[in-house]
């Protein structure tokens, strides 16, 4: 038979170079995904120019207008103006200014948290799927335990614990990194410290599932080192959910926030905070609405944009929900 | 065998009951370590019950140490509270010199009310739009329920609150909610005079877990009314409702259950919020008083209480699957 010798023409020749030259990497396809999906764009979009504006207003004086804790006593209650563009509060102070910096406050709390929450979640919930029996037992306790206590009350206990008291090595007063202060740094470790079982758990999930893969079997076969299968396989592949759990984390820390300032438990006074705005805007209710509508709006902005942008990465990011 | 008989029934019978039991022991370490974790939490905060702008003589901060009994060392104290936990007793409010246990018992009912009036709020009307929507898929109720149920999940108790107290109470002046005197009057007893002042705090805080049980119940129902068994009960020529609520809406309630644990600590979680704007004297607000005031002793017994609560309604929702779905075993 002398037809063997010819190499055998594959009929989806052709396509297959096609296909090769349009093969891009995981991100990059989730990323493609992700600009597919208008509404997610659309909240990105919002979340960048709030972001944008009040890191602005942080920074310059054209864009904040006003000081937002100076008061002025000729141009209290103002309804929205040419000068006060949302108008001022019950001590003249202006509402664009102060809703700017609550805004910014609220935004810190919220990636804030999030930092230390995958720092912590993502270490502890690997430790418990890698490192055997008996750190998985003190997780899931851990775990168990974070889920039964209030997490509301667990965090304005925290936080009166931690503020206001000297510390070993930073020394007297309240511990501070630049960008974040005292009362801002102690709330969000206060709110890290309850919400970080989720990531942890979800970590663990994930990668007891992957252990277990094919391609983590393949790659021990071949001789990887263990702290190479988890960089290289098993991280990368929970990266995924961990990035949309932190992103539907960060409207939970604004509301966590927004509940603390309400109650009075928010930044001391002069400054502002979402929900210390909503408290003082309640107060004056009957009076002058107006100073209310503001804050809560732009919660409920927040909130919504983060939680579109969360189910545009999950569908993005989880092919198995992909439709 | 004769013998194996009977062992079995009984082996067959008592699972849920052993469940149950095992379940309520277990609760136990976890109650405590959520008392010494607040007991250490409260011991650590900087700053005394007694502190205030004139600071009280020695002498008379000796007396009241000694009345509370915070002079003791604190391991002393430590056992002491425990002691007096397992006897449901949680101490003296150094605030208003009462007894704690009276304090909550006094004030859990208005919370209590208010808490089952948004929990049937927001699984009556989380179930009805999530069916609703689901039986009217891709159409334009269908894109109403799931705008709803979008937005909703966003609207939280601290935005949707000031919301509908603007546009109801003042603009509209439909319900007084801002007065301070809220009636508490006995649903048991068939007295609702005060639902007025119920209801504007009801749906700010049952909207957000009514979107949340609406988009499962909607998703859950999708999924089952694609079964072979719904098929099955209109080929054998069932109306549509029976079709709809035995077949397809009881076994969509499962996925609903898992979400109900969360939603309840959700709830007391919103209460803190909803009963202090609203002034509504219950249990939320007297926790966020105590903060304020550093009433310790309020503050471990709020906290433990609401922790035993939490575990308590997790338990029920467990044992609810079993009813939801038999094939569960414990």
């Amino acid at each position: 038979m002398a037809a063997t010798d010819q190499p055998i023409a594959q009929p989806y020749d052709f396509l297959n170079q096609q296909l090769a030259t349009k093969q891009r990497g995981l991100w990059a396809q989730a990323w493609q995904r992700l600009l597919r999906n208008r509404l997610a764009v659309a909240a990105g979009f919002v979340l960048l120019v709030i972001l944008a504006v009040s890191l602005a207003a942080d920074f310059s004086r054209t864009v904040q207008r006003y000081d937002p804790t100076v008061p002025d006593f000729q141009a209290t209650e103002q309804n929205p103006s040419r000068a006060h563009w949302l108008g001022t509060d019950t001590l003249g102070r202006d509402l664009w200014a102060r809703l700017l910096q609550g805004t910014l406050f609220s935004l810190k709390i919220g990636l804030g948290t999030q930092v230390i929450v995958l720092l912590i979640g993502v270490t502890i919930g690997m430790a418990a799927a890698l490192a055997g029996r008996y750190s998985d037992t003190v997780l899931m306790w851990l775990t168990d335990l974070a889920y039964a206590f209030p997490d509301l009350l667990a965090i304005i206990l925290l936080r009166q614990v931690l503020l206001g008291r000297d510390w070993p090595i930073i020394g007297e007063g309240d511990p501070q990194i630049p960008g974040f202060n005292g009362v801002l740094l102690v709330t969000v470790i206060a709110i890290s410290f309850v919400s970080w079982t989720t990531v942890a758990r979800l970590v663990r999930g994930q990668m007891l599932s992957i252990k277990e893969q094919d391609y983590v079997a393949a790659a021990r076969a071949m001789g990887a080192s263990p702290w190479r299968i988890v960089r290289v396989h098993m991280l990368p592949n929970t990266l995924g959910a961990v990035i949309v759990s932190a992103t539907f984390g960060i409207p939970l820390a604004i509301f966590a926030e927004a509940t603390l300032g309400f109650i009075g438990l928010g930044v001391p006074p002069p400054n502002a905070s979402l929900g210390s705005l909503i408290g003082s805007g309640l107060d004056a209710i009957q009076v002058h609405p107006v100073q209310l509508i503001w804050p809560t709006l732009m919660v409920a902005t927040l909130m919504l944009c983060f939680t579109f942008l969360g189910d545009g990465l999950r569908d993005a990011l989880d092919p198995r929900t992909r439709r | 065998m004769p013998r194996e008989l009977p062992r079995r029934r009984f082996r067959e019978e008592t699972p849920m009951v052993a469940y149950t039991v095992r379940r309520v022991l277990a609760m136990i370490p976890l109650i405590v370590a959520i008392a010494t974790i607040t007991f250490i939490l409260m011991h650590a905060v900087e700053g005394g019950p007694f502190d205030s702008d004139k600071p009280l003589p020695p002498a008379t901060l000796e007396n009241l140490k000694k009345r509370y009994g915070l002079d003791d060392p604190l391991p002393v104290q430590y056992f002491n509270y425990l002691k007096n936990l397992a006897r449901f007793d949680f101490g003296i409010s150094i605030a208003n010199n009462r007894n704690i246990t009276d304090i909550i018992r006094e004030r859990m009912g208005v919370s209590i009310q208010l808490g089952i009036a948004t929990f049937l709020f927001a699984t009556v009307l989380g179930l009805g739009l999530g069916v609703f929507s689901s039986l009217n898929q891709n159409g334009i109720g269908d894109y109403a329920g799931v705008f709803i149920a979008t937005v909703g999940a966003a609207m939280p108790s601290i935005v949707l609150a000031p919301i509908v107290t603007i546009v109801f109470a003042v603009k509209l002046g439909w319900f007084n909610v801002l007065s301070s005197d809220y009636g508490f009057t006995d649903w048991l007893r068939g007295d609702f005079s005060n639902w007025r002042q119920v209801v504007l705090p009801t749906i700010a805080l049952g909207f957000l877990p009514m979107a949340f049980i609406a988009r499962i119940t909607r998703a859950s129902m999708l999924e089952v009314l694609r079964q072979d068994y719904v098929r099955t009960a209109r080929a054998k020529g069932l109306a549509e409702f029976a079709v709809v609520i035995r077949h397809a809406a009881r076994n969509a309630m499962i996925p609903v259950l898992t979400v109900l644990g969360p939603i309840f600590a959700g709830l007391i979680t919103g209460s803190l919020v909803i009963e202090t704007l609203f002034a509504i004297p219950g249990l939320g607000r007297e926790f966020v008083r105590s903060v304020l005031i550093r009433d310790y002793g309020l503050i471990m017994g709020v906290t433990v209480f609401y922790a035993v609560v939490i575990a308590f309604m997790n338990l029920v929702v467990d044992l609810l699957y079993g009813f939801a779905d038999p094939r569960i075993r414990y």
